[in-house]
């Protein structure tokens, strides 16, 4: 996606109007529709502007519509807005909302989101996700969040019930993009003053998605039921979608074959004998998120660290096949770059060590150590971090034994979440496991990560990838920016990329139109529908 | 008796306190707070959120405002992890289903563990003995988290007798597996002290008199060997009670009971402080009141305890 | 699981008597020991287990942590227990050898098990013998203390100890041993209370012995065999403790293993064509656990015989 997204998405709006959902030649709808989905734990918050987690947003893309919603190709169309403008400048956008209903009856107002993204800012709402108005560049974002500056004074107004207008800071590629966001979502004013925190239980909650939620009970299941007040509820042909909590993935699969869940993930190195037993139902497909061993650069890292040769030699040796061929074994692919392989316009740089064979590569590792001054027999010591689970694991375990034979000794050091973000964002650890979402399918949402003032947990810094990411933003071709700036990571070894996740799951095949290409396996439960066996 | 419940009750509050206390504190202790995620809050964003939930005020006053909270409004105070709920409704949501299929399972160790051990003491040396002692010994070491997941397997995977997890008050058949899972190591426990306690018993002098004079078998049993020989199960009710819950944890875990098991620990993992805090004083609560009954129930049945 | 208290009162009490008798129990004990079946069976089955546990890792032909990447990625095909390729016991997931993996296991879940029981003897033992011995007040706070701490859920403190810390060996030792010495001290504050007005500890006190003297000479040998018997029962149950944090996966690091993690990582994989996993461990944990059941049972039985 380039920066003329914004133009093209526009007449890709006005080219095609809203899809409906159509069962395919010969199909014939079965008479019970419901779908039920896997979910790995409670579902934490319903509310937008409270939402952190997956769990979190495919249940509220239910329940609620932005000014935008995703095909099954992740292509932003038509949500609540059924047109919108872009001004010259880039900097303000005009959205035309079409004639929808909260399920209360009400009228969806502009007013619903200019109170909603006010919502999210406010530090009174205290949102852990208000920095995602800051990621929109959504003009006096940051201020308000900072408490500097009035809510009122947010770049978003209603000109009118049915005009919205959004002000942003600069001009922003991905805009339009982040209105799928479960953040950037209207919520009924009224609904949310009468009820404060307890909005959002099943008997006061109101909405504007294709369903309602008809019951919740944490940590067990969720309930929705078609909501008739849905503007394209007439196309809408699931009746009833349930997510099931069941904590153990491999108690879920087994669930799943006795016929209790309709789709469930595929626990890691099960994905081949599935796939072989029911090729119909076993699926992998692109999934946007990098793993990495992050190096800590800072000052308080280990000394040995801040010579590239170890990085380098690490990376190098790092046998990446293996892990994705014999111990995920579900459609990963290995990654030499930070960027996921499938990201839109993303085309990997020539050269560097992605083109090597395994023995070369190792044979480099070695030289690059001897140089260093390190081998077998005056080994490297460092520790890896990960957090607990099984597939961490399993990867660290295979690293450890990868590095070995070169005299990098490693020392496995498992710690719950919570301590493992806590050390990585202080910079406490030596070597820890990572791993990166696409928040919207465009290279630099990962390549951000690694800018100096980024999330960067590692703090490696140079100069010239800083500069390339500020002209990537408003330039024409971005591609030569984004290859430069992974050849720099390439040369420079922030962390060792480890593969690019796939999506790994068993799909009832009587459930249709689960979106096969969304990147981010963004789903709304209004475009799939239950075939008849 | 009744000065004794009371000095047991007196010392119940400072205990809890204490247990308040050292949670508190090492729950603060602990590295990485109810905020620390993926992502790494702007400086700005997590010291709204510290205010929101009073996080930024000294420990001994948040330790205070919380006891004042709980004492004064029998408020646990918001989730930190789950926003939309309270403490209060998140126990108050599944607190009935662990008590539920706890007490089932509680029963049920009980009824068939006192029935096998005494039926193997009654049968000493036969074959029912032989297999009583077994199959008690063997679903002793059985751990239920071994036990759990092949429970789906056999039952909703090969034979689609039962649901393979969830919770419902209204359909027994999703309590069948979490009470089979959770009782039996302790019905076995119970059935082997039962056993022993009652072969003791059998041997001892008043039966062998009750049986001299006559008095029909069955007789003897209930009216004179069954009563002592409950002494030492009683004793271990307590404990069992308490590692119950401690066992939910692992039915929580596979079974989506969505009981208050899971929640301590993940609110534990997870650093939400308020559900933690309100599980443990639930929990010391109830271990406090359940060994005291246990306490009373003992001394009803055995008249030379004195308080 | 849990020790049956009432037992290990009666065999306190019983204890008591023969030291008044004057005669030592240990020699009759002994007698009756070696003529149970059940407890020779389990010695027998304990004593092979160590065995295995100290020179079993001489017979592998893998090391507990090196992938076997000829077994990797088809393990339910490749990785059965097999003495062509040395892997007795099979592989892991990963292609490690199981057989190294149960071996270093179970030194690991031995060793928690006896240093956990022997931390919770030897607290239990002094804090419940200074109790009985300084008798008074110190004695009612002491056990009041007791009392307080009996009805605190161990089991989410041991969960947060480990979250807090941090999860090493050396904090599951001192966490599982913590959680279970407070019945020990009970029953060793009674026997002590009945030891302490007796002619040699009199005699000794009247000599000037100073007080932790008469207790670590005087009180605690005379204790031993309620001592032995509570911690060859204790072993088991700190066993399962530990598997029980190995499930919640706070147990210890990886390459290390124990017979929970390994228990909990073939439970998850039963369906999958890979039962070796589960068995293996299951199997030396359920024996080594009876072995300890029927040896705690017959020394309590050879030092308290019913049937006299």
């Amino acid at each position: 996606m380039t920066r003329f997204l914004a133009s093209t998405a526009l007449a890709a709006l006005l080219a095609f109007p809203a899809h409906a959902v159509q069962p395919a030649e010969g199909e014939t709808l079965a008479e019970n529709q419901t779908y039920t989905y896997w979910l790995l734990d409670a579902i934490k918050s319903l509310d937008p502007a409270k939402n952190t987690d997956v769990e979190g947003s495919d249940a509220l893309r239910q329940l609620f519509e932005g000014l935008l919603i995703e095909d099954a190709q992740g292509n932003m169309i038509p949500g609540v807005a059924e047109s919108h403008e872009v001004s010259e400048d880039g900097l303000t956008y005009t959205f035309h909302l079409r004639d929808a209903n909260w399920s209360n009856g009400d009228p969806v107002t502009a007013g619903d989101f200019v109170y909603a993204w006010q919502r999210v800012v406010k530090p009174e709402t205290a949102s852990e996700y208000a920095w995602y108005m800051e990621l929109m560049n959504i003009a006096n974002a940051s201020e308000i969040i900072a408490g500097e500056m009035e809510p009122d004074q947010l770049g978003v107004r209603a000109i009118d019930d049915k005009t919205l207008e959004v002000t942003l800071t600069e001009p922003t590629p991905y805009f339009l993009s982040t209105l799928s966001h479960t953040t950037a979502y209207p919520v009924p004013q009224s609904v949310v003053e009468e009820h404060g925190d307890a909005w959002v239980q099943p008997e006061n909650i109101v909405g504007n998605g294709a369903y309602t939620l008809a019951s919740h009970n944490l940590g067990v299941d969720i309930v929705f039921e078609k909501n008739p007040e849905y503007w394209d509820a007439d196309n809408v042909i699931m009746q009833t979608v349930r997510g099931v909590t069941v904590n153990d993935n491999n108690v879920a699969l087994t669930r799943y074959q006795a016929g209790e869940l309709d789709r469930v993930q595929i626990p890691a190195g099960q994905y081949p004998r599935l796939e072989q037993e029911s090729p119909e139902e076993a699926t992998s497909v692109p999934y946007g998120c990098s793993y990495a061993y992050i190096f800590n650069l800072s000052e308080k890292g280990p000394e040995v660290l801040k010579d590239n040769r170890v990085r380098e030699a690490m990376a190098l040796s790092l046998n990446r096949d293996v892990i994705v061929d014999q111990i995920l074994q579900g459609g990963q692919e290995p990654a030499y770059t930070w960027v996921h392989w499938a990201i839109n316009g993303f085309a990997a740089p020539e050269g560097g060590m992605a083109e090597m064979t395994q023995e070369e590569r190792n044979e480099r590792a070695r030289e690059l150590l001897a140089e260093a001054g390190y081998g077998p027999d005056n080994p490297v010591r460092l520790s890896l971090q990960y957090n607990t689970d099984e597939n961490h694991r399993l990867l660290a375990i295979a690293a450890q034994q990868f590095w070995r034979p070169l005299g990098i000794e490693i020392e496995l050091n498992n710690v719950e979440w919570k301590v493992h973000t806590d050390r990585l964002q202080n910079q406490d650890f030596e070597v820890a496991r990572y791993a990166w979402c696409a928040d919207y399918n465009e290279a630099s949402t990962f390549l951000d990560w690694f800018r100096t003032d980024g999330y960067n947990s590692g703090k490696w810094s140079n100069e010239e990838y800083d500069q390339l990411l500020a002209q990537a933003a408003t330039a024409d071709d971005t591609t030569p920016i984004y290859q430069r700036a992974e050849a720099i990571l390439d040369e420079e070894n922030p962390a060792v990329f480890v593969y690019h996740y796939a999506k790994v799951d068993m799909i009832n095949p009587a459930i249709k139109g689960l979106p096969r290409e969304n990147l981010r396996n963004t789903w709304y439960a209004k475009d799939i529908y239950r075939t008849a066996e | 008796m009744f000065a004794f419940v009371l000095r047991r009750l007196a010392v119940a509050i400072p205990t809890l306190l204490l247990l308040i206390v050292f949670s508190f504190t090492l729950m603060h202790l602990a590295p990485g707070g109810p905020f620390t995620g993926e992502r790494a809050l702007p400086p700005q964003v997590l010291a709204n959120l510290e205010a929101q939930y009073g996080l930024n005020d000294p420990l001994w006053l948040q330790i205070w405002n919380y006891l004042v909270g709980i004492v004064l409004h029998f408020d646990f105070g918001p989730s930190f992890v789950y926003p939309d709920r309270t403490v209060n409704q998140l126990i108050a949501a599944g607190f009935p289903v662990t008590l539920t299929y706890g007490a089932l399972s509680f029963a049920a160790a009980v009824i068939f563990g006192v029935s096998l051990g005494a039926i193997a003491a009654i049968r000493h040396n036969s074959w029912v003995d032989y297999l009583a002692v077994g199959v008690s010994i063997g679903a002793q070491v059985l751990p239920n988290f071994v036990m759990a997941p092949l429970l789906v397997l056999v039952f909703t995977l090969w034979y689609g007798l039962l649901p393979g997890g969830g919770w419902s008050f209204d359909d027994p058949s999703f309590w069948i597996m979490p009470v089979i899972a959770l009782a039996t190591s302790y019905m076995a426990s119970i059935a082997r002290i039962t056993r022993s306690s009652m072969l003791e018993v059998l041997g001892s002098n008043h039966i062998r008199t009750a049986r001299a004079k006559g008095m029909p078998e069955h007789r003897v049993i209930l009216r004179h060997a069954l009563k002592p020989a409950m002494l030492p199960v009683i004793s271990y009710l307590g404990p069992v009670f308490v590692s119950m819950i401690t066992g939910s944890v692992v039915i929580d875990i596979y079974f989506s009971t969505g009981g208050i098991g899971k929640a301590f620990v993940d609110s534990a993992l997870n650093r939400d402080y308020a559900v933690m805090m309100g599980v443990t004083i639930l929990v010391g609560a109830l271990t406090i009141l359940f060994n005291l009954i246990v306490d009373v129930l003992y001394a009803w049945i055995d008249p030379k305890i004195r308080y | 699981m849990v020790i049956d208290q009432s037992k290990m009162q009666s065999l306190s009490d019983r204890l008591v008597q023969d030291e008044v008798k004057g005669r030592s129990p240990w020699a009759d004990a002994r007698r009756r020991f070696w003529k149970n079946k059940a407890a020779m069976t389990g010695l027998t089955i304990l004593v092979l287990v160590v065995i295995f546990a100290i020179i079993g890792g001489r017979f592998a032909q893998w090391s507990n942590e090196e992938l076997d990447f000829s077994v990797m990625g088809q393990v339910a095909q490749m990785g059965q227990p097999s003495l062509e390729n040395g892997h007795y016991f099979g592989t892991d997931n990963l292609g490690r050898d199981l057989y190294a993996r149960v071996v270093q296991g179970t030194q690991v879940s031995l060793m928690v098990g006896v240093v956990g029981a022997a931390i919770a003897v030897v607290v239990g033992t002094l804090y419940g013998a200074t109790a009985g011995y300084v008798g008074g007040r110190t004695d009612q706070l002491m056990m009041r203390t007791v009392d307080i701490l009996m009805s605190i859920p161990y089991m989410f403190v041991l969960i947060l100890l480990l979250v807090m810390f941090g999860r090493s060996m050396s904090m599951l030792f001192l966490g599982i041993g913590l959680i279970s010495w407070l019945d020990m001290s009970r029953i060793v504050r009674g026997q002590t209370l009945s030891l302490k007005n007796r002619e040699f500890i009199e005699a000794a006190r009247a000599t000037g012995v100073p007080a932790w003297r008469i207790i670590i000479r005087h009180i605690v040998p005379n204790l031993l065999g309620v001592v032995a018997v509570y911690a060859t029962l204790l072993v088991p149950l700190m066993i399962l403790t530990e598997s029980f944090i190995s499930f919640l996966g706070l147990g210890v690091q990886e390459p290390l293993t124990s017979w929970g993690a390994l228990i909990s990582e073939g439970a998850g994989t039963m369906n999958y064509g890979t039962l070796w996993q589960l068995l293996f461990p299951l199997f030396f944990f359920v024996i080594t656990l009876f072995g300890f059941f029927f040896v705690g049972d017959g020394l309590r039985d050879a030092l308290d015989p019913k049937e006299r």
